[in-house]
């Protein structure tokens, strides 16, 4: 048996002592605390301020140039005659997403496979695909531009088109897909995995039917972060893809693209045009947020089901 | 240690009488489990008897859980880690027989400490996961096999109605059942439950023990518990393992549940079964 030690008797006057300085301490920490708001307050200003001020010049400028024509015609050069005929920026709509559909379906599946094999095995091999990944996440954009300039337009001889464009963003998405795949697999708790070994499941099913179902969610996310990311991209596209003027599916075909059409028309010497930029940058920011809105309704919808 | 070795003798003895009272469904020999060359559990020597319950009892760090899980090769994929000695099921060796793992796991069924229903399946897909990993797929077997397993855990009544939601909206101790149902539906002849009840609360744990009591005709139960009462209640063999000296588990009785609370052989049992520590 352990003796325990007898709590002394606390005196009136040390009492009253504790209580003082318990108050003092008190009324020092409300006060800081409310330095503290202040300052907190006084950052989000100075953070919201340049944003709102993005979102107002945005809508300011971006909203007048919105018209159907905008939207289903092709870009025109403006004349001396016609200085306001600047066209539309379909080829641009049409490009994006072209692009963006052919980067996914070329970085999604390969991405999410590496993701999942990262978080299964401890090989040299994964550790060497992480490090490689972590440093692509990294890497300056125009660098998937310069390879894929290279390696497809030049090496391959496919020359300026949708697929190396799709290419160099697939390039961008790959890490990004890769490394949010591997933290969604490996959040899945161990007794999930140990739940399915323990009903005689090979170690492959458990990986497919129970831990891959899920980390459904955060692999569908990290996917879409991705894609949103790739949406605004310029300079992966810039070298790329030719800037084409037409709307155009064809992989071979040169493209143009939201981003490089704001980079291009950014410089021209018609006013007309360069009011145009404002649309397109409205049209870019509002597929993004709708992009990425999407991807946190369904995932909170996806964690609610489950809790 | 002079005493530590009589113990020992004498609990080996009790082994050997204990073969005689009945069909045995495991046999473990000089049964040790050690991560990285660091040994968790050791000496552990005892035959499970068929349709019996067994508890594993013991302070944290004896080994328990451990030892459990060595009796399905939970520890297979854990690096580091190296079961020496003897399980047999049956008769056939679980590490060096003709047993595949998993065939081993699906005789040898586990439920753990706390409920983990696979949260993207309902209920039914819970209740058959087991069977559609094993590649069964005729669906009037699948809907049988999920009635029958949630009937056996007492689960049925009160899911019928609701077989396609998801796992996640039943309460801890019907998750729990469903666990165990996912484990019965693949017709185990050992059922291992590492502190099936220690997420539950009073009442869900009287349920789980009264299944198991009603489970016993059909499965031989190896049980580790913290809950003393809960193993005098429900086993009818119990283990006491306890930390040694250099920190790892090892088995100092195995005996009669009735001899292991009323009348130990080793007064370390009396000490523990007594609750003068742990």
């Amino acid at each position: 048996m352990i003796e325990l030690e007898q709590p002394v008797e606390a005196g009136h006057e040390m009492r009253a002592e504790i209580r003082r300085i318990s108050n003092r301490t008190r009324a020092r920490r409300v006060a800081t605390s409310r330095v503290m708001v202040l300052l907190c307050a006084v950052a989000l200003t100075l953070a919201a301020v340049p944003l709102a001020l993005l979102i107002y010049q945005l809508l300011k400028n971006g909203v007048p140039v919105l018209n159907k024509a905008f939207f289903t015609t092709v870009p025109s050069t403006p004349t001396l005659i016609a200085p306001n005929a600047t066209g539309g920026v379909s080829n641009a709509i049409v490009g994006s997403i072209a692009l963006n559909i052919y980067a996914s379906v070329l970085a999604i599946p390969v991405g999410v496979f590496v993701g999942i094999y990262l978080a299964e095995t401890e090989s040299k091999l994964a550790t060497t695909l992480r490090t490689i990944a972590q440093t692509m996440a990294g890497a300056p954009s125009i660098l998937m531009g310069l390879f894929a300039f290279s390696f497809v337009v030049h090496d391959l001889k496919i020359g300026f088109s949708a697929l190396a464009g799709s290419f160099a963003l697939a390039v961008l998405m790959l890490p990004v897909i890769i490394l949010s795949s591997e933290i969604a697999v490996r959040n899945v708790p161990a007794t999930l995995r140990e739940a399915g070994l323990a009903l005689g499941a090979k170690p492959h099913k458990v990986s497919m039917r129970v831990v891959l179902p899920s980390a459904l969610t955060g692999i569908v996310t990290g996917a879409i972060l991705a894609l949103s990311r790739a949406v605004g991209e310029t300079a992966p596209v810039l070298l790329v893809i030719g800037g084409g003027f037409t709307n155009t599916w064809g992989l071979l075909n040169p493209v143009s693209a939201l981003p490089l059409s704001i980079f291009e028309n950014a410089k021209s010497p018609w006013p007309s045009q360069r009011a145009q930029v404002w649309g397109v940058a409205l049209v870019l920011v509002a597929f993004i947020f709708l992009v990425s809105l999407t991807a946190r309704i369904w995932a909170s919808r996806k964690q609610q089901v489950r809790n | 240690m002079e005493q530590k070795t009589m113990a020992d003798m004498q609990s080996k003895t009790a082994t050997t009488e204990s073969t005689n009272r009945g069909p045995i469904a495991m046999q473990l020999r000089d049964v040790a489990v050690s991560f990285h060359g660091r040994t968790a559990v050791r000496d552990c020597s005892f035959d499970v008897a068929k349709n019996k319950v067994t508890s594993l009892i013991g302070p944290s760090g004896s080994g328990k859980t451990t030892l459990l899980r060595a009796l399905n090769r939970l520890h297979d994929l854990t690096p580091g880690a190296k079961v020496s000695g003897q399980i047999l099921l049956e008769g056939v060796d679980t590490y060096r027989g003709d047993l595949t793992v998993t065939e081993l796991r699906t005789r040898v069924g586990m439920v753990f400490q706390r409920p983990n229903p696979f949260p993207t399946m309902s209920i039914y897909d819970n209740a058959v996961s087991g069977l559609r990993f094993n590649g069964v797929k005729k669906k009037a077997l699948l809907d049988e096999a999920a009635e029958s397993s949630l009937r056996s855990a007492a689960l049925w009544d009160s899911v019928s109605t609701r077989l396609k939601v998801a796992a996640s909206n039943l309460s801890g101790g019907e998750q729990q059942r469903l666990c165990i149902a996912r484990a019965l539906a693949l017709d185990p002849e050992v059922l291992l439950m590492d502190e099936p009840t220690s997420a539950l609360d009073p009442i869900a744990t009287l349920r789980i023990e009264e299944l198991m009591t009603s489970l016993k005709s059909r499965v031989t139960v190896i049980i580790v518990t913290h809950n003393m009462q809960q193993a005098a209640r429900i086993s009818d063999d119990c283990a006491f393992l306890l930390m040694g000296e250099d920190r790892a588990g090892e088995l100092i009785e195995f005996d009669t549940t009735e001899k292991i609370f009323n009348n130990p052989i080793d007064p370390r049992t009396l000490d523990y079964t007594l609750g003068r520590f742990g």
